[in-house]
């Protein structure tokens, strides 16, 4: 930090300017009177809108990592068993189907996999997820999860942002908006390989929160997580030590500047943003940089294998950045899961790319003591109906499906919530997505009705008008 | 009802009224005027869901949602239930819950049937809030500093400096005023002779001169037109669900630049935005640029594959209700689409009255999944017709195919129905072949084998491709290729295939001319990985001695293999394709393969008619059997699979006598299974082949006059837009927002704050659109005048007077100079709203060319400078810094305007624009007109905070964040025009080194660089020669970007 502009810097800021500014060093200042006490509290830090803030109350979980398995994964082919389905399979659904569905289905269909019960906590998994079957213990399943949307862009929406209707800040931005981020050299909300569909980059959008809030995208649908890179993060006309020299000078006329304008905090912050720049781009590559993992952990993750290696390389990058402290972290299994035709073949395949290195994600936050305060999530955008569609397949269904969270404050070995007897819709202990975005920043020290932002002329929430903490899976 | 009961109640109600009055007037009066009158009485603007509580009379009537007070019936008082949040989203008073002593006492109130004190609580009136006032003539404050009041804004300014006992900074230097004109009006730097002819100019005007030149010059609409654009909320594609383009989007991009350029006046912008469709017909230029103006309406984000249509269509409805109100209004609407407003005095039947305005234009032609949007065919109205009329013709031979396929599949459907035994025992079959595999040969004595591309005769590429369509383009089904070869012997052989990869599809097999196997489609689920490749078995054939002639062909792809190996068949028993064995059935293939899926499917469920077929032979209990169908078959006992068949086929038969009528559940089971939409006896996929010869024949010339037709169809230029709708209609309230639960239907009409409560009832026949679009156009509207002045100050001064420029409601910002905003607002209509001279207005003002300098007094009293004691320094918008780069670099093209370099369709999927190169973003044309892909924003645009474009937003952030410099350090746009900047300085022979770095400060940053800057340059870039190992060309370009990536290029002062 460059010490000496500091005398300019004992000044009350406009929320505004405070926004402007992205760390530079201004004293702490009262805001509650300019802005909402909320985006007080998230301003009352010395710095940025990125600096830490302390959460409402004491968090369980400081950071999360949220594996989307885009496409609709089926809870009764993974998690939900349901031995009627068996039994009854051929039959018509002895209930109503939902008002609105996106097409029709026949009779039910019962899982083309077998399921066990596995660990101490004896849940059920199916032959699906080997792997992640051997980590049950640590898990806490959501059965009852439910959407409203029947659609891939608007159950994505939702499940992101909260609206289906309305183009609102990602969850992502909500936390790092709420809590800030941990390392100042890197981006609080990234997401790896994110897709560019059914909402695209308004999944990890901010929005109406500033900018700083959006989640920074390492690549893209269809890029291999090998060659994912932040935007801007290099060049290679310019030797680093030749580009530090450039930034010396325009700094040096930055400096310039400044003494004949006088104090400026947008002038200050951004001399100040060009240092942050320089060692994000030292250390972002550093933590993209896999080669510097053991063997064995490469091995862990599945980097071995050609199947599982790209879900396996965005698992561990995620891993690295969580350690490092960035917020959030998504990674994303890109539109697979969607199997309304050749679900057996299909799921197996997407289950093999996934499964390890889930496992080995879980075991190795494990095995770094990670896992008691990063919350991992797993789950798709809605769930696929027991009913067939053709012989083979399935329908969207956002009636009822299975997430699993780990980690973080929530109870191991939980399962949570239940379905029909046939997996249709959620009945017991329903969770909505607004309440999973409750639950989520509970567990990360914040209340979802205290965690607002004024735009328009009104508090705006992640969870809008709703949401409940899902207090039963608390640890 | 007895009467007994009835006398004691109301002598009850009697007794409770005498001292009910002190009750009321002690307890419960408080209460209601605390807590309740404020939205709720006589006097409330507007009374809040309709309901009054300021005399027992009304609150027994209740609003909108009925009685609120049932005397006596605490819980059945929806006032009550709303209080103790029982009601649902219905929670009053809004904020936090009462205090359960007061909650008690109302239900204790209630309970004693509700009496009342004196007859009405009286409020005080409340004022009108100001913005919902209209503006007057003002005149502007006395000030002590007269000399400095060059314009009625200046006064304005100063006496609320004055008033602090501040004092205006001083005139800005010329450099730093052409400058921040410049970049103001037409997003560019001045050039260095631009500058010069400005110094030059010692006349009084010479602002006034360059203000006038930018303001001509066509750059002008390029800046200003995109400032609007923010605010329409623009983009080039749908962005929300399913990225579609939006291919003619850009029309109305290049219509809003055209309408500043010519200073099309505001109320005529507005007007043809929201109605220009409505309008008196003149030409057809000017209805064209008026049905282009409407698209504002069209370029909303939208939920496009969304299964409730009704749904789709409020949201769509909502999001243009909600742009409208915010862009031209400054509210915020969208929350009385649930509930009336918390805030302001919008209740929610002013929303449904507006929305009944768009409710009844039409913005799309369908709502389906996925949703297609209307637009305007750019023709002339004969062409229009002669559009429509062939358009009508492509879809009356549509129908014409239609129809006869239909019939035809009748046809088809019968006749198979009518044989149900046979497709059963044909079915078994072909369960058995299934189960018995062949082997691939691979090679075997005396085999042949025909390489993919030796065919005789055929029309796909000999070298077949992999992974890529081997359909000649444009070329016309059915593919094929007929191979001839020579076998010594007649019999039975087996055809293998080699395929490098499985899944890549397959197609008919014909032998000699005769049909053997069905091909299929490939695999179309793209997250299929495929299968391992190698030798597969395709069919065993018979053959003739000698020459055989095998064809293999698919109606709309062939897909791609190595070889084929034909040798003699050694396996007994062999296993057969389904078209053999339908063959040998005489049963149709098509069905036979249905009906083989529909048992694979069931696989023995009990809940299943054919379930006793399914088990037969398998030692399944009959017991079981959960289907009606289960009594027909009561005591039979079928000698053998024959017998069952046969008695099915029966049973089949006898269910379709009587069809829907059918009494018998077990016939109806049956006869629902024939009828079932996915069942076995839906018509086949590739139906039409089982049609007789002359019918295809005759489809097939019918096909090919539609495939005329349609490639026939005019082809005329679109824009989006919207018309008046088929059905004008009022809505009914959505309650909660919900189009499940309805109320009762508002009116069209504006908002009665604002246009009261005599408001003309819309002409018959008209959305309302026009008639909205007239009523924000008057002259005394209280916003729309505001909202425009006040978004022209935000983009000239950085912050507007009211500085939430889009909400000027009761939580958005107060103004920070109400007098001046008015004197603006009423200047501005009275200048005949045009945007032009009001720029004039603010910029010929001493105000707008104070100097930016810091002054530590001023700063202490008025740290974020509401009172304007300085012209605030301003962050270059995205825009600006793309094309200022390119501009000092000498390589901006401003001569290519207008048009899209979106290579897409209308209506194509757009995905990532952003890394895949399909858009050439870096091209060196005015960011304007860069495609702005919704969710797959240029990384510029991203980077340097262009809004989200799916949301109106007339105040764009500036912030200040780390990947802005990582843009400055690596972004492409910075190397090339940085190497660009410094091999032009370097081509400057007539330049010494001290030469071309004034010559770079000159183009940067508009000023002479001092002999410390050229010093210290000059030091720079030799030490940057010898980094670079000895290239002048780098070393002159880090230079370039270190210049560029300083505060001063990105800084307006």
């Amino acid at each position: 930090m460059n010490r000496h502009w500091n005398s300019y810097l004992n000044q009350t800021l406009s929320r505004r300017d405070l926004l402007r500014v992205s760390s530079a060093g201004f004293g702490g200042v009262a805001l509650a009177g300019l802005l909402g006490a909320e985006q007080a509290r998230a301003a009352t830090a010395n710095a940025g809108p990125l600096a830490v803030k302390a959460p409402h109350f004491p968090a369980k979980a400081k950071r999360v990592i949220f594996l989307f398995m885009h496409g609709g994964p089926s809870q009764v082919d993974t998690f939900d068993y349901k031995p009627l389905l068996k039994r009854d399979h051929g039959k018509p659904l002895p209930f109503e189907r939902p008002k609105v569905v996106s097409s029709e289905t026949f009779n039910l269909l019962q899982s083309p996999w077998a399921f066990k019960q596995y660990g101490q906590s004896g849940a059920w998994v199916s032959d699906l997820f080997p792997e992640t079957a051997k980590m049950v213990d640590d898990l806490c399943f959501i059965k009852s999860m439910h959407g409203s949307n029947s659609r891939h862009g608007g159950a994505l929406l939702e499940l992101h942002t909260g609206s289906d209707t309305f183009v609102r800040p990602s969850m992502g931005s909500w936390v790092t908006y709420g809590l800030g981020s941990e390392n100042s050299n890197m981006p609080g909300f990234i997401t790896i390989c994110p897709t560019q569909s059914h909402g695209g980059a308004n999944n990890f959008g901010s929005a109406f929160l500033p900018a700083p809030y959006a989640g920074t995208a390492i690549g893209s649908v269809g890029i291999p997580a090998r060659d994912a890179k932040i935007p801007f993060i290099s060049n290679k006309e310019t030797p680093r030590e030749i580009q530090r020299k450039e930034i010396d000078y325009s700094q040096e006329l930055n400096r310039k500047q400044l003494e004949m304008t006088g104090p400026d905090r947008a002038l200050e912050g951004r001399i100040e943003s060009f240092e942050l720049a320089f060692r994000m781009q030292a250390e972002a590559p550093e933590l993209q940089d896999l080669t510097a993992e053991t063997e064995a952990t490469r091995k862990l993750y599945g980097l071995d294998n050609p199947i599982t290696e790209d879900f396996g390389r965005q698992c561990l990058m995620a891993r690295r950045f969580s350690e490092k402290g960035v917020r959030f972290v998504q990674v994303s299994h890109t539109y697979k899961w969607d199997q309304h035709e050749r679900l057996k073949r299909d799921h197996e395949q997407n289950a093999r790319e996934v499964d390890k290195p889930i496992a080995g994600l879980l075991r190795d936050l494990k095995s770094r003591g990670l896992l008691e305060d990063t919350l991992v999530l797993w789950g798709g955008e809605f769930g696929r109906t027991p009913t067939a569609q053709g012989s083979d397949g399935r329908d969207h269904n956002p009636e009822a499906f299975t997430m699993w969270m780990a980690g973080g404050g929530v109870k191991p070995g939980l399962s949570y919530g239940a379905t029909d007897d046939y997996g249709y819709y959620s009945m017991i202990d329903k969770v909505h997505f607004h309440d999973l975005h409750a639950t989520i920043l509970h567990l990360m020290g914040m209340d979802h009705l205290k965690l607002t932002y004024r735009y328009a002329g009104r508090d705006f929430r992640l969870t809008d008008v709703h949401g409940h903490v899902v207090k039963g899976i608390m640890a | 009802m007895p009467y007994v009961l009835l006398f004691i109640l109301s002598a009850l109600t009697l007794a409770a009224q005498e001292d009910g009055a002190a009750f009321f007037e002690k307890n419960v009066r408080p209460i209601l005027a605390t807590q309740c009158l404020g939205c709720h009485s006589a006097t409330s603007q507007p009374i809040m869901g309709g309901l009054r509580l300021d005399s027992r009379e009304m609150a027994l009537k209740g609003g909108g949602r009925g009685p609120a007070i049932v005397p006596g019936k605490p819980a059945e008082s929806l006032f009550l239930q709303a209080i103790r949040h029982e009601a649902g989203p219905l929670k009053m008073p809004p904020g936090p819950k009462m205090k359960d002593a007061n909650v008690a006492i109302l239900a204790q109130w209630i309970q004693m049937g509700a009496p009342w004190g004196s007859a009405v609580v009286s409020q005080a009136p409340q004022q009108k809030y100001w913005a919902f006032v209209p503006p007057k003539e003002t005149a502007p404050p006395a000030v002590q500093n007269k000399s400095w009041v060059r314009s009625p804004i200046d006064a304005f300014i100063l006496a609320g400096l004055e008033a602090k006992g501040l004092q205006p900074a001083k005139p800005a230097d010329k450099r730093t005023l052409i400058r921040r004109a410049s970049y103001d009006l037409t997003g560019l730097p001045p050039t260095p002779a631009e500058v010069n002819a400005f110094l030059a100019d010692s006349s009084p005007n010479a602002f006034a001169t360059v203000v006038d030149r930018l303001l001509a010059s066509p750059r002008y609409g390029e800046r200003w037109g995109r400032h609007w654009l923010d605010v329409a909320r623009y983009a080039d594609s749908n962005g929300l669900d399913e990225n579609l383009v939006y291919r003619n989007a850009y029309r109305y991009r290049d219509y809003v630049i055209a309408a500043f350029n010519k200073d099309k006046p505001f109320d005529q912008f507005l007007t043809e935005q929201l109605a220009g469709d409505l309008l008196p017909e003149k030409d057809l230029a000017t209805s064209i640029e008026r049905w282009t103006a409407t698209g504002f309406l069209t370029l909303g984000a939208k939920m496009l594959a969304e299964d409730d249509p009704v749904k789709m269509e409020m949201d769509i409805v909502d999001e243009q209700l909600d742009t409208t109100v915010r862009a031209f209004m400054g509210l915020t609407i969208g929350c009385a689409r649930c509930h009336d407003h918390k805030f302001d005095p919008i209740p929610q039947a002013d929303y449904y009255s507006m929305a009944g305005i768009f409710k009844s234009s039409k913005t799309m032609e369908n709502f389906k999944v996925v949703a297609k949007w209307h637009e305007y065919v750019l023709a002339p109205k004969e062409d229009r017709d002669k559009l429509a009329a062939h358009e009508a013709r492509v879809e009356a031979k549509r129908k014409e195919i239609g129809k006869i396929t239909k019939a035809q599949n009748e046809t088809l459907i019968q006749a198979a129905t009518a044989r149900v035994g046979a497709y059963l025992l044909a079915a078994a079959e072909v369960k058995r072949s299934e189960e018995m595999r062949l082997a691939p040969v691979e090679s075997a004595p005396g085999a042949v084998t025909l390489d993919a591309g030796s065919f005789d005769v055929g029309n796909v590429p000999r070298a077949l491709q992999k992974k890529k369509s081997n359909v000649p383009k444009d070329a016309k089904g059915p593919f094929y290729a007929e191979y001839k070869f020579e076998v010594p012997a007649a019999g039975d052989y087996q055809i293998d295939i080699l395929e490098e990869e499985k899944g890549a599809g397959t197609t008919d097999v014909h032998v000699n001319g005769t049909w053997m196997k069905r091909g299929a489609d490939p695999v179309q689920n793209r997250a299929a990985s495929p299968e391992a490749g190698g030798w597969t078995v395709v069919a065993v054939v018979p053959l003739q001695k000698g020459v055989n002639t095998l064809r293999l062909e698919h109606a709309s792809r062939f897909p791609y293999f190595e070889k084929l190996l034909i040798s003699k068949n050694t396996v007994a028993n062999y296993p057969r394709t389904v078209v053999q064995i339908a063959a040998k059935h005489g049963v149709n293939p098509g069905f036979l393969e249905q009906m083989v899926e529909h048992l694979k499917r069931s696989d023995g469920a009990v809940a299943s008619p054919l379930y006793a077929w399914e088990v037969y032979g398998t030692g399944g209990a009959l017991a079981e059997w959960k289907s009606p169908a289960a009594k027909l078959f009561e005591g039979f006992q079928p000698a053998d699979a024959q017998a069952l068949a046969d008695k099915y086929g029966d049973l089949f038969v006898a269910s379709l006598e009587k069809g829907k009528e059918n009494t018998d559940p077990g016939l109806k089971a049956l006869y629902e299974l024939l009828k079932e939409k996915f069942g076995p006896f839906r018509a086949p996929g590739d139906a039409r082949r089982y049609y007789s010869q002359a019918v295809r024949d005759s489809l097939r010339s019918l096909d090919q006059e539609l495939k005329d037709l349609e490639a026939a169809t005019p082809d005329y230029p679109h824009a989006m837009g919207v018309t008046e709708g088929e059905k004008i209609d009022d809505l009914a309230i959505h309650l909660r927002g919900s189009h499940w639960t309805l109320g009762q239907k508002a009116p069209r009409r504006f908002l009665k704050v604002i246009a009261g409560d005599n408001q003309p009832a819309i002409p018959e026949g008209h959305s309302g659109r026009l008639e909205l679009a007239q009523w924000l156009a008057t002259k005394d509207h209280p916003l729309t005048s505001r909202v425009i002045a006040n978004r022209m100050w935000r983009w000239h001064f950085g912050k507007g007077i009211v500085p939430s420029v889009d909400n000027f409601g009761r939580l958005g910002e107060k103004p920070t100079n109400q007098p001046l905003l008015d004197w603006l607002a009423v200047e501005f209509v009275n200048q005949g709203w045009s945007m032009k001279q009001m720029h004039r207005t603010m910029m010929l003002s001493n105000t707008y060319q104070m100097s930016s300098a810091y002054d530590a007094k001023a700063s202490e009293t008025d740290p974020d400078n509401v009172l304007l004691w300085r012209m605030n320094r301003r962050r270059l918008e995205a825009e600006s810094i793309r094309d200022g780069i390119m501009e000092v670099s000498g390589g901006l093209d401003v001569k290519t305007t207008g048009g899209s370099i979106l290579k897409y369709k209308d209506r194509q999927y757009v995905a990532n624009t952003a890394k895949g190169g399909d858009v050439d973003y870096e091209k060196n044309i005015r960011a304007v007109y860069i495609p702005v892909v919704r969710s797959s924003m240029y990384d510029v645009f991203n980077a340097f905070d262009l809004p989200d474009p799916a949301v109106s937003n007339g105040d764009r952030d500036a912030t200040v964040v780390a990947p802005q410099a990582l843009f400055m350090m690596n972004g492409a746009v910075m190397l090339r025009h940085s190497r660009q900047m410094a091999e032009r300085l370097l081509a400057r022979t007539d330049l010494d080194d001290a030469g071309r770095v004034k010559e770079a400060y000159e183009r940067a940053l508009s000023r002479p660089a001092t002999s410390k800057d050229i010093d210290q340059a000059l030091t720079f870039i030799a030490q940057m020669q010898t980094a670079w190992k000895g290239s002048r060309e780098s070393a002159w370009q880090s230079f370039c970007k270190s210049l560029l990536a300083s505060n001063e290029f990105i800084y307006i002062n």
